[in-house]
């Protein structure tokens, strides 16, 4: 006989021999197969499988649930940052650096080169763009190039941001991304008197650090900066981010274990973006396979870390499932829907134009403008509300976009128009053949999947994590 | 090889989709002939057997048709929870809405 029940929206995948559920706020069930079918078919037992179904919103007793508030609440919640909008700043200060990275996605310029330094009234009329965003907490991000190469005109940026913040009463955070190879003490005097966070990058082990950086001393250079900056600034004011580059495929357990080593308490393993030197990669696909044998090889590494009892987290696993298991939203702008370009940042480049993203200016030093959205002399209201917002706006939710809309997976990743512009020429992209589809969805599966088989082993380490 | 799938058991909108979900797999032809539709399905880059094929397409189909169903009897609720959720009134009715 069929039960009388009214189905909530939901969506599925099946992983590893099971049939996972996802509803509305990014729930996770995971359920023996066949029970997809028995739910829609009302075929279900009163038993504990179907009171779990009621419990977590996927199917209800009443027409409307009498919890639907606390449900759309959670919602919400879970679209948070779309109240808050730009919070995150990037002011590309000058596109000189003193590296020469092989997979450089900046499209950075020797130390010499002139006509791409940002100037005071540009950084001025950044800042007061900055400000116009109504988010109660901003963060100010310089990058390049190399930003340290120019303090005073950072000491100038922070003491007007400042100057803002005292009048406005928000809450302004700092942070310096550099390579940390020659931070001079006046740099460290600026980050220390205003509490700058400092973001460098560190690919692994000394053979392949300096190979991807073009020198043969990088290394040493970067090792010393850390520990130089830790010294002035204490240890939680650094953290370091890697890239993986061709080479650093084959080094998984070298990167987890160089990072453990230099007392970092988590890792970021971040692939390539097609942007910049590296957009000259020949073989994308054959780089994305091989990068999710990469990632998986290095998190098998940091959970046999943490099973003898170092706590070491990887920070993409992280925000998958703090969305998973958490009932918050995560700050991280590559994973939002609606795409984080405008809604969560803005970019400030040194001429003075303004770009949707960090990407986005990387695209502009390639000659494509399509996400200029204007100069930071414009009206505040003419960038962030103009006409190439309103074109991106329509398709910047995976909730609405063909092969997204559908997946079981869309709550824990992202729309990401820029990079659909920039791989496959047009911002809506098609999903069967995006590698960045490709990758977040094998990724996010693999999580699930050790959910699924290895629950007792990985969730309590993954709970430390979300701590 | 070709499928024939009977169109009063899966819609268009159904069959679009698992199409567009195979495509980097799948070069597809589709015609229709009264209520019975014809998908010519040829592998886009090396050999798939005709049983693999008619597996992987089956399989995604079903689950289409299974979205499909949750999708269209979700529907009202899930419009009223995206209101209740987003709108900028607090004093939303659920009655009026219904």
């Amino acid at each position: 006989m069929k039960m009388q029940y009214h189905l909530l929206p939901f969506d599925f995948t099946r992983i590893a021999d099971t049939e996972i559920l996802v509803n509305e706020v990014g729930d996770m069930m995971v359920v023996p197969e066949g029970t997809i079918q028995r739910i829609i078919d009302r075929q279900m037992e009163k038993d504990d499988l179907y009171k779990s179904l009621v419990a977590n919103f996927f199917i209800s007793e009443e027409l409307v649930p009498p919890l639907l508030d606390v449900y759309a609440a959670r919602l919400r919640e879970k679209k948070r940052f779309m109240d808050y909008f730009t919070a995150l700043h990037i002011f590309v200060v000058t596109l000189q650096c003193n590296q020469n990275c092989v997979y450089c996605q900046a499209s950075s310029r020797k130390e010499q080169s002139e006509h791409c330094t940002m100037s005071n009234e540009v950084m001025e009329c950044s800042v007061e763009l900055m400000f116009r965003s109504p988010a109660p907490v901003l963060t100010m991000e310089f990058q390049g190039g190399e930003p340290s190469l120019h303090p005073k005109l950072i000491r100038f940026g922070i003491e007007k941001a400042e100057e803002k913040r005292l009048s406005d009463g928000r809450e302004v955070r700092y942070v310096l991304c550099t390579n940390c190879v020659n931070l001079t003490d006046e740099m460290l005097d600026i980050c220390k008197q205003y509490h700058v966070m400092i973001s460098t990058s560190l690919d692994g082990p000394a053979f392949l650090h300096n190979a991807n950086r073009g020198k043969t001393d990088s290394y040493e250079k970067v090792i010393a900066g850390i520990e130089k900056a830790r010294k002035a600034l204490g240890n939680e004011q650094v953290s370091a981010l890697m890239t993986t580059s061709v080479q650093g495929l084959n080094h998984p357990v070298e990167i987890v274990d160089e990072y453990a080593k230099l007392g970092f308490k988590s890792l970021f393993l971040r692939a390539l973006n097609p942007y910049g030197l590296a957009s000259d990669n020949p073989d994308w696909e054959d780089y994305t396979r091989k990068f999710i044998d990469f990632y998986k090889k290095a998190f098998e590494h940091i959970l046999e870390l943490n099973k003898q009892g170092v706590h070491f987290a990887e920070e993409f696993a992280i925000i998958i499932l703090r969305k998973m298991l958490t009932p918050f939203s995560t700050g991280f702008v590559d994973l939002q829907s609606p795409a984080g370009i405008v809604n969560s940042v803005l970019v400030y480049n040194y001429d003075g134009y303004v770009y949707a993203s960090d990407e986005s200016r990387m695209l502009a030093e390639k000659g494509d403008y399509a996400f200029r959205l204007g100069s930071v002399f414009d009206r505040y209201e003419d960038v962030v509300y103009g006409n190439k917002v309103r074109d991106i706006a329509e398709i910047w939710a995976n909730e609405s976009l063909a092969g997204c809309s559908d997946c079981a997976l869309k709550a824990y990743c992202g729309a990401d128009p820029v990079r659909n512009y920039s791989t496959q020429g047009d911002m809506y992209g098609h999903r069967p053949s995006s590698l960045l589809c490709k990758k977040n969805k094998a990724i996010i599966e693999y999580i699930i999947s050790l959910i699924v088989e290895r629950k007792e082993e990985v969730v309590p380490i993954f709970k430390t994590w979300l701590l | 090889m070709k499928i024939l799938i009977d169109r009063n058991i899966y819609s268009d909108e159904c069959i679009s989709k698992c199409v567009y979900s195979l495509s980097e797999v799948f070069q597809c032809n589709r015609q229709l002939d009264g209520n019975t539709e014809s998908i010519e399905l040829i592998p886009t880059n090396g050999f798939i057997s005709d049983e693999d094929t008619k597996r992987l397409f089956l399989q995604k189909l079903n689950d289409f048709k299974l979205r499909q169903i949750v999708a269209e009897e979700t529907k009202d609720i899930r419009t009223i929870l995206y209101a209740k959720a987003f709108a900028d009134y607090e004093d939303f009715n659920i009655e009026e809405a219904e």
